[in-house]
């Protein structure tokens, strides 16, 4: 202002030409201090203050990343066949602020895709809009060639759309061990942020089951990241210009995920599950007796990995949803059931290490028992048994009168030294513990009454066991008292074929038996499956391997009729029926394998699970030069 | 002494014509303008290069050049003779107004979208609209010429009133509210500093805040969303920082920060070398050279448009007469609105209306009425001796 002043004064000698101007040119200096210190103070906040923060931004506004899709290591079985592999599939992205609805349609109409495909890519071009609506997002993956080719000419209309030639997860023994393999899917809009912050990338698959989703961390490998310079349209800048714009490196590659070899053997698995293919709802597990490294682990129904990794369409969806089977629950290690007779070995190595009972000891059954105002009914009426006849024919008489001798709580014991009603720890789909009920479970839930252990010594009543744990107690049975940790990934190996990680077998606890108890429950299962009479025996026999086993028929609880209502049905399944159990180990003099087959409401065990173990077996012990 | 020809200073015997005008030419005005009209092409030229958009360069050297000329002509023919003609001046510009406006509503211009701003003479274009903000300002120093107190009476007042306000509502209704606005802020601000009483003035503003709440109603919506857009771009939220009224906004705002305490450097603004700002080289020319030169860099360009304002109001004080110490103000009003909204736009406190950077931005028609105004501040320097 001094500068006006200074200067105003002659002007023309006539006094000055504006009065008024002069009288309010403090008002002038006033409005213009106050907008050039309002204006300067917005540039001091901008560019001073946050100016550090607003450089960022403008980074990222330029720099934009890629992540490189890292090879997801393999699933490979004991010799190497692979269950679950990679090969090349092409995928198609769409950048959401340039792939307009009348592009969506014309990609729709190239490729004829069905609505639900659509809705499909709208959900996935909505939710990626509000992350970054400049970053490509997956909205189509696994295009065979010729779609992928058919897209790829069409680029230039297509507005926003690009094809990736990416790893693509596949299956190629199928729906063969599927619920140990499992499946990948896309990760949920809930879990995108925790995904995201763990390093994946928004559509990304991430494994969803079995040993995908278990082990996922050491077969996702790492992904690379390629930063690349962009202008305000998205259009990709050429590399001289991105040099220039990117510090440090501009392409991370990606690192490969490890391989996991399986203890599973996959020609047993598949034996297992041909054998099983006449029945509508099983499980079969067989591990190896002095290692307790599971060799085949088989869940009916089941599920082609191949078709829910990304490829599931909804209807698809809805009818495995609403199979009364419930082909999503492993039956093998997550459902449980009730043992029925398998479980007698309970009762009756407590009442032989109790002096309660002994080999020689013989009953009467004339069918029925009676305690109480309650009356049991047994399977027959086996005349005059003793312990090894009783085995033979599984005649519940006598080990309801054992049950009376030793108590329910003795047989928990037992069964709970065994491995039943605690998880076996294989890490794996929810492995359940299962339920053996003692005097103090019933109290705290109502009163105790002694039927309970009557029916809990034939492993009905409340008593629930896994298939898993039923074989791993056998295997305890056959092995002469270790009770071994299941084992399902032998080791993991790096892409190139290093060995990482190595798992060796892992012993829970030794069990205390005595030897002569358990020779007299072994003598009893050997005479099931190979003397006129045993439960087993009557089904048929096999030459080629000795086997020990015992048979089991479950009683279930009748499902609730009006829940059923809703499932559909399915032919061959009948809910109210028993469930099938056959629980023993081959060969008898030198066991090597244990193996428990269930089928889910079969009937007999006899007559149903234990032709499936004998054709599982003897497949299995068959001198090779035979089969071929 | 009936204002023609050239009014020279001292004219002392034995100096000859050349050497008594160059003596009487303002030369602190001129460099001024010098300095920012190559700040104003070196912007440009940051700005527009690697966009396809070089030839904007080139139309900017032209209408550099027809403004030296308009410069020179408004400096040398005298004011008083100008003024006289405000009037009439003001009626055409107003015509041509209307005509922008015929012409697009017949379709006869689809090239500026869908506001009627622009009329066409062959393949070349302007805005009548800034027409109208030079012969405002004659107009003004024609209304407020007379001394005598007396004059100004309540009915003569209204009457002036009428005449200015005719254009303002027909630009505001092109819709163009940007330069409405701004020529309504130059009025005010000229008429505050001229009246003998400045009651008249406050009460006009007063009516006006008041009746804003009815302009409201008649408005467009995206004029709305203009007006309050700004206020709700967080920038960090990147789904409304998104949204088209916030993008120029917030990348901006963007722009300006980034460019911290000394800049990224000539030709190095990412913002603005990859277009995130649309547009940048007309409304958004400062964010170029924030994001470029800095809080610097910034703060000396607001010092350049500072000295030009105190300069363009040491002429009005030393002016000769009434008139030209009006037609100065006006001037200076006019740049000072240009400048302050301008720059408040581009740093997120203002609205994003269609104002320019005098000099600095690119357009003809911006250009032109720069150097035509400072022609008239030119003119009543030259002619400050004159009795």
């Amino acid at each position: 202002m001094m500068l006006i002043r200074s200067s105003s004064g002659p002007g023309s000698g006539n006094g000055p030409a504006l009065p008024e101007l002069h009288r309010r040119l403090k008002w002038i200096a006033l409005v213009m201090a106050i907008a050039f210190i309002v204006l300067i103070g917005r540039l001091w906040q901008l560019q001073v203050m946050r100016g550090d923060g607003y450089y960022e931004r403008t980074v990222s506004n330029v720099v934009k990343e890629r992540y490189l899709p890292s090879v997801r290591g393999k699933i490979l079985d004991r010799n190497g066949v692979p269950l679950a592999d990679n090969r090349p599939a092409f995928n198609v992205y769409a950048t959401p602020r340039s792939f307009k609805p009348a592009v969506r349609d014309e990609l729709a109409r190239m490729l004829g895709l069905s609505d639900d495909e659509i809705e499909k890519i709208d959900e996935r071009i909505k939710a990626a809009t509000k992350r970054d609506p400049k970053q490509p997002v997956l909205i189509l993956e696994d295009q065979g060639r010729d779609r992928a080719a058919l897209v790829e000419q069409s680029l230039s209309r297509l507005d926003g759309v690009e094809v990736h030639h990416e790893p693509y997860r596949y299956y190629p023994q199928g729906d063969l061990a599927a619920h140990l393999v499992g499946y990948m899917t896309q990760m949920t809009a809930n879990e995108v942020d925790k995904r995201v912050s763990q390093g994946y990338s928004p559509d990304e698959l991430v494994g969803r089951y079995g040993l995908e989703a278990a082990w996922e961390n050491y077969l996702r490998g790492k992904k690379g990241v390629e930063r690349y310079a962009v202008d305000a349209k998205g259009q990709r800048l050429d590399d001289k210009t991105a040099q220039t714009l990117i510090q440090g490196e501009r392409v991370i590659g990606a690192v490969p995920g490890a391989n996991l070899v399986l203890t599973i053997d996959a020609e047993l698995q598949r034996v297992a599950e041909k054998a099983v293919a006449r029945v509508p709802a099983s499980a079969v597990v067989i591990v190896e007796v002095k290692t307790g490294k599971v060799r085949a682990l088989v869940s009916k129904p089941s599920f082609d990995p191949n078709v829910m990794t990304g490829h599931l369409t909804r209807a698809e969806e809805t009818m495995l949803l609403s199979d009364p089977r419930k082909p999503f629950i492993d039956k093998a290690l997550r459902a449980t059931y009730p043992p029925g007779s398998v479980f007698k070995f309970a009762t009756a190595l407590a009442a032989l290490e109790d002096g309660q009972g002994a080999e020689d000891e013989s009953m009467y059954c004339t069918g029925v028992y009676q305690l109480a105002r309650t009356t049991f009914r047994c399977n027959g009426a086996h005349g005059k048994v003793d312990l090894i006849k009783a085995i033979k024919h599984s005649c519940n008489v006598y080990f309801w009168e054992l049950a009376q001798r030793v108590g329910l709580d003795r047989i928990a014991e037992v069964a709970r030294s065994f491995g039943f009603g605690t998880p076996t720890n294989l890490g794996l789909n929810g492995d359940s513990g299962g339920r053996v009920p003692t005097k103090a479970w019933y109290e705290q839930r109502g009163t105790y009454k002694v039927g309970y252990a009557t029916n809990a010594s034939t492993g009905q009543g409340d008593v629930e066991v896994t298939v898993l744990q039923t074989a791993m107690a056998y295997a305890t049975l056959a092995n002469g008292g270790t009770l071994y940790v299941p084992q399902v990934v032998e080791r993991v190996e790096s892409s190139d074929g290093r060995t990482i990680v190595s798992y060796e077998p892992k012993v829970s606890h030794e069990v205390r038996i005595p030897p002569d108890a358990l020779d007299v429950w072994r003598r009893g299962m050997w005479k099931v499956t190979n003397e006129l009479g045993g439960t087993a025996f009557e089904h048929g026999h096999t030459e080629v391997v000795t086997v020990m086993g015992k048979t089991g028929t479950a009683e279930s609880r009748t499902r609730n009729r009006k829940q059923q209502d809703d499932l559909r049905d399915v032919e061959g399944y009948h809910p109210a029926r028993s469930h099938a159990w056959f629980a023993g180990w081959a060969p008898a003099e030198d066991p090597e394998l244990a193996i428990v087959v269930l089928v889910e409401h079969g009937g007999s065990g006899g007559r149903v699970a234990w032709p499936i173990a004998k054709q599982i077996l003897e497949a299995y012990f068959r001198p090779k030069e035979d089969a071929r | 002494m009936r204002g023609t020809g050239l009014q020279l200073p001292r004219a002392t015997i034995g100096v000859s014509r050349w050497r008594r005008f160059r003596a009487a030419i303002d030369w602190p005005l001129i460099l001024t303008i010098l300095v920012l009209c190559t700040v104003g092409l070196f912007n440009l030229y940051s700005a527009t290069r690697g966009l396809r958009q070089q030839v904007k360069f080139d139309t900017q050297c032209k209408w550099m050049i027809v403004g030296v000329i308009a410069f020179t002509v408004t400096t040398v023919i005298d004011y008083k003779a100008m003024v006289r003609l405000a009037w009439l001046g003001l009626a055409i510009a107003v015509g041509l107004v209307i005509l922008a406006r015929l012409q697009g509503a017949t379709g006869g211009n689809q090239r500026h979208g869908e506001t009627y701003r622009w009329l066409f003479v062959g393949p070349i274009g302007g805005q009548p609209s800034e027409l109208v903000k030079v012969m405002m300002i004659l107009v003004l120093a024609r209304m407020f010429q007379d001394t005598e107190v007396g004059r100004y009476t309540p009915r003569a007042l209204l009457l002036r009133l009428a005449g200015v306000g005719i254009p303002i509502v027909l630009i505001a209704i092109q819709p163009d509210l940007g330069t409405a606005s701004l020529i309504t802020l130059m009025v005010l601000s000229v008429a505050f500093l001229s009246l003998p009483n400045v009651w008249p003035v406050v009460h006009v503003t007063i009516a006006g805040l008041a009746a804003i709440p009815l302009l409201w109603e008649t408005m467009h919506e995206y004029q709305k969303n203009r007006i309050f857009g700004f206020i709700d771009c967080d920038a960090n939220d990147p789904a409304i920082a998104a949204t088209a009224n916030c993008w120029h906004t917030t990348q901006s705002i963007f722009a300006v920060g980034s460019g911290k305490l000394t800049g990224k450097g000539y030709l190095e603004g990412t913002q603005n070398q990859f277009n995130f700002v649309p547009e940048h080289w007309t409304d958004f020319p400062y964010s170029v050279w924030a994001e470029e030169w800095g809080f610097v860099g910034s703060v000396f360009l607001l010092a350049v448009f500072a000295f030009l304002l105190i300069w363009i109001l040491n002429i009005a004080l030393s002016a000769r007469d009434r008139v030209g110490a009006v037609i100065c103000l006006g001037v200076a009003a006019m740049t000072f609105w240009h400048v302050v909204v301008n720059v408040a736009m581009v740093l997120g406190i203002a609205p994003v209306v269609g104002v320019t950077l005098p000099f600095i931005s690119y357009g003809g028609s911006s250009l032109l009425i720069f150097f035509i105004a400072m022609g008239f501040v030119a003119n009543v320097s030259l002619r400050k001796h004159g009795y």
